[in-house]
């Protein structure tokens, strides 16, 4: 049997922190994984259409469980290992890189958008108002419930773009943080 | 019992689980509920249609509605549930409370009248200073955590009065409140029963409620550890006193806050099966969807009261959500590309969904109960935590890294909570992650999204290695097989 050696770099980005990760395949079911130049070797294992099982540590073969299932954005995928879940975004950076898209995020620049359709029930801040990270500042009654959407980051009010009342589509931009 | 089922879906459901298991599935509307599943002639007209001679309402939509009851009996069907006048009666939150108090059970403090939406404001901050601060203003038709408002002074009230009044128009149609005294560090625990209609009452073990967010329970399990066996014998009491008082029959809910003291209140009654059923189920090995079928059916209920009120062991349900723990619990509808769900001993999945269902906008997020049952409190909390582990639900954000943080607390695991609890924890931890990562968890996590990355863009993400799935492995091997 012959492999195709081909050596790939991605940027993974978990909660803002990106690393670099270069994958290259070392065999039947393991690859060679190079983080910060430390290199592991993986044997991995299909779980479903989304899941690895993951042998680590060569002799001593820690055994984990991981699913990559597509998120919402692109290049957004939830992991979940052992009942967590969390936001993982690939190639992120060079995705977003000239474009700023309806999540955008482009250089210094946060925007809170509507997760889903639904009624603006309170407007928390006004244009020029300091938010800290994960402060509140929109809340929308959406499935029956009123959810308060916040900053991922500390930041500045540009411009605030929707009223109290108003009936908003999923992806509506509606507060610009700088 | 061999009943054959119908199923009623709309738009938003034809590829829900219920519509799949039923043996017949009609069709009632468009998604949104006021014009399916609230839609009463549309029920009856599938009733019909399918030659069914009985409903169950189940929980939520219209399973509380006495208009409802009473079309079904006008129809000459069966109602699996109490009758209309009690749905009626007990569905007036004070007029609930006048029966509790004949019955003798003591209630909150609080307005014996309701006050409609002719009441002057300053009728209501004059009752509001008699019965003294701090006041929970409610919906009179409420339930669920919708209408109500924590009121601590007098300055507040008109403004909390005005919101009540507008999600409870909202939401059930009625702006009328009423006010009851906030007792300050109260638990939440109720009592399920089922009456016949030979007048049998009968009461089971309590159902502690007090995790809550907002208002909304989120655990529930049985028995409780504030309840000893003298107390909960004179709640059972109490709740057989206050069904009786409405000749109440099928399957129904009392509902007491329970002071530090030991001393409790009738809060409300819920005139249907709860969401939180299960847990009874678990530790007295009833079933009481069952007996709801064979009281409606004129059987006796002959079920041991001992045995209905002496739990075996203990369980607890997690209530999961299609909801981002991480975002102030917001919604997270959308598809479920995979779901696993846990299994084992003592563990009881109820759930509502299955791989490729788009979870929808339109209605209550909740997509599985997860009960786990142990011989003690503390093996029914291991068994949950093992359980939550295993559970998987892809593609959505859900409770479960909550419950799995929820389990480990020092608080929750030594009993020590009221419904205060939740909420102040939260906001204590004002918005860090339920998922934390150890920077080893951290590290497997990110060679995971890498090695998927690389197999995607290899083209073979799917291919190239060997499943797991034991079909998979047979498929991995004719592949090896036939490239000799």
């Amino acid at each position: 049997m012959t492999f195709e050696i081909e050596r790939m770099t991605f940027e993974i980005e978990i909660d803002g922190r990106p690393r670099s990760v270069s994958v290259e395949r070392a065999g039947p079911d393991r690859y060679r994984l190079t983080i910060d130049g430390r290199a592991h070797v993986v044997n991995a294992a299909r779980v479903g259409s989304f899941g690895y099982s993951l042998l680590l540590d060569g002799e001593t073969s820690t055994s984990r469980e991981v699913h990559v299932a597509p998120g919402g954005a692109p290049g957004e995928f939830l992991v979940n290992l052992d009942g967590r879940v969390v936001a993982v975004t690939v190639n992120g950076r060079r995705a977003r890189r000239g474009s700023r898209d309806a999540a955008g995020t482009a250089a210094g620049e946060q925007r809170v958008v509507a997760p889903m359709p639904g009624r603006i029930v309170k407007v928390l801040v006004g244009p020029g108002d300091e938010v800290a990270a994960r402060q509140g500042v929109v809340v929308v009654e959406a499935m029956k419930m009123e959810n308060e959407l916040r900053a991922q980051r500390s930041g500045r009010v540009r411009e605030v773009s929707v009223a109290p009342g108003a009936s908003v589509e999923a992806g509506r931009v509606l507060v610009v943080l700088e | 019992m061999d009943i054959p089922t119908v199923a009623v879906y709309s738009d938003a459901d034809r590829d829900a689980r219920h519509v799949r298991e039923a043996d017949q599935a009609i069709h009632i509307g468009p998604s949104e509920a006021v014009r399916s599943y609230l839609k009463i002639d549309s029920i009856l007209d599938a009733v019909r249609r399918s030659g069914a001679d009985a409903i169950h309402p189940g929980y939520g939509f219209l399973a509380e509605n006495a208009a409802f009851a009473r079309a079904c009996r006008d129809a000459g069907l069966t109602f699996i549930g109490p009758s209309p006048e009690a749905i009626a009666l007990m569905g007036s939150k004070t007029a609930a409370r006048g029966v509790a108090i004949r019955a003798g059970v003591p209630v909150v403090p609080g307005t014996e009248q309701p006050f409609d939406a002719l009441t002057p404001d300053e009728d209501i901050v004059r009752k509001a200073g008699e019965i003294g601060y701090p006041i929970v203003v409610k919906a009179v038709a409420g339930g669920g955590g919708k209408g109500m408002r924590v009121v601590t002074d007098a300055a507040e009230l008109s403004s909390a009065v005005r919101t009540a009044r507008s999600e409870a128009g909202a939401a059930f149609g009625d702006t009328s409140i009423y006010l009851e005294r906030r007792l300050a560090r109260p638990r939440h625990i109720e009592i399920q029963l089922l009456g016949d209609r030979f007048g049998t009452v009968i009461p089971f073990v309590e159902r502690e409620c007090s995790i809550q967010r907002r208002h909304q329970k989120v655990v529930e399990e049985s028995p409780s550890m504030a309840v000893s066996p003298e107390l909960r014998r004179k709640m059972a009491d109490a709740a057989a006193a206050v069904a009786r008082t409405v000749q109440y029959t099928n399957a129904g809910t009392i509902e007491f806050l329970v002071d530090e003291d030991g001393s409790f209140y009738f809060l409300e009654m819920n005139t249907r099966l709860q969401v939180e059923h299960p847990v009874t189920e678990m530790v007295t090995r009833l079933d009481l969807v069952k007996w709801q079928i064979r009281i409606a059916r004129g059987e006796r209920l002959d079920v041991d009261p001992e045995r209905a009120l002496t739990p075996q062991g203990h369980a607890i349900e997690c209530r999961i959500y299609a909801e981002d723990p991480d975002q102030g619990f917001m919604p997270s509808p959308g598809l479920i590309r995979e779901i696993t769900p846990a299994a084992g001993p003592g563990i009881r999945d109820d759930s509502g969904v299955t791989a490729g269902f788009k979870v929808p906008v339109f209605y209550d997020s909740l997509i599985a109960k997860l009960v786990a049952w142990g011989a003690s409190r503390d093996e029914a909390i291991a068994r949950m935590s093992r359980a939550l582990v295993e559970y998987k639900v892809l593609g959505i954000r859900t409770t479960i890294p909550f419950f799995l943080w929820l389990m480990k607390q020092p608080e929750y695991r030594a009993g020590q909570f009221d419904t205060t609890y939740l909420d102040n924890l939260l906001n204590e931890r004002r918005g860090t992650t339920f998922s934390e990562l150890s920077g080893r968890d951290e590290e497997i996590v990110t060679l995971a999204a890498a090695l998927d990355a690389y197999l995607r863009a290899s083209g073979d993400a799917a291919g190239s290695i060997t499943r797991t799935a034991g079909s998979q492995w047979q498929q991995a091997a004719r592949r090896e097989a036939l490239r000799g």
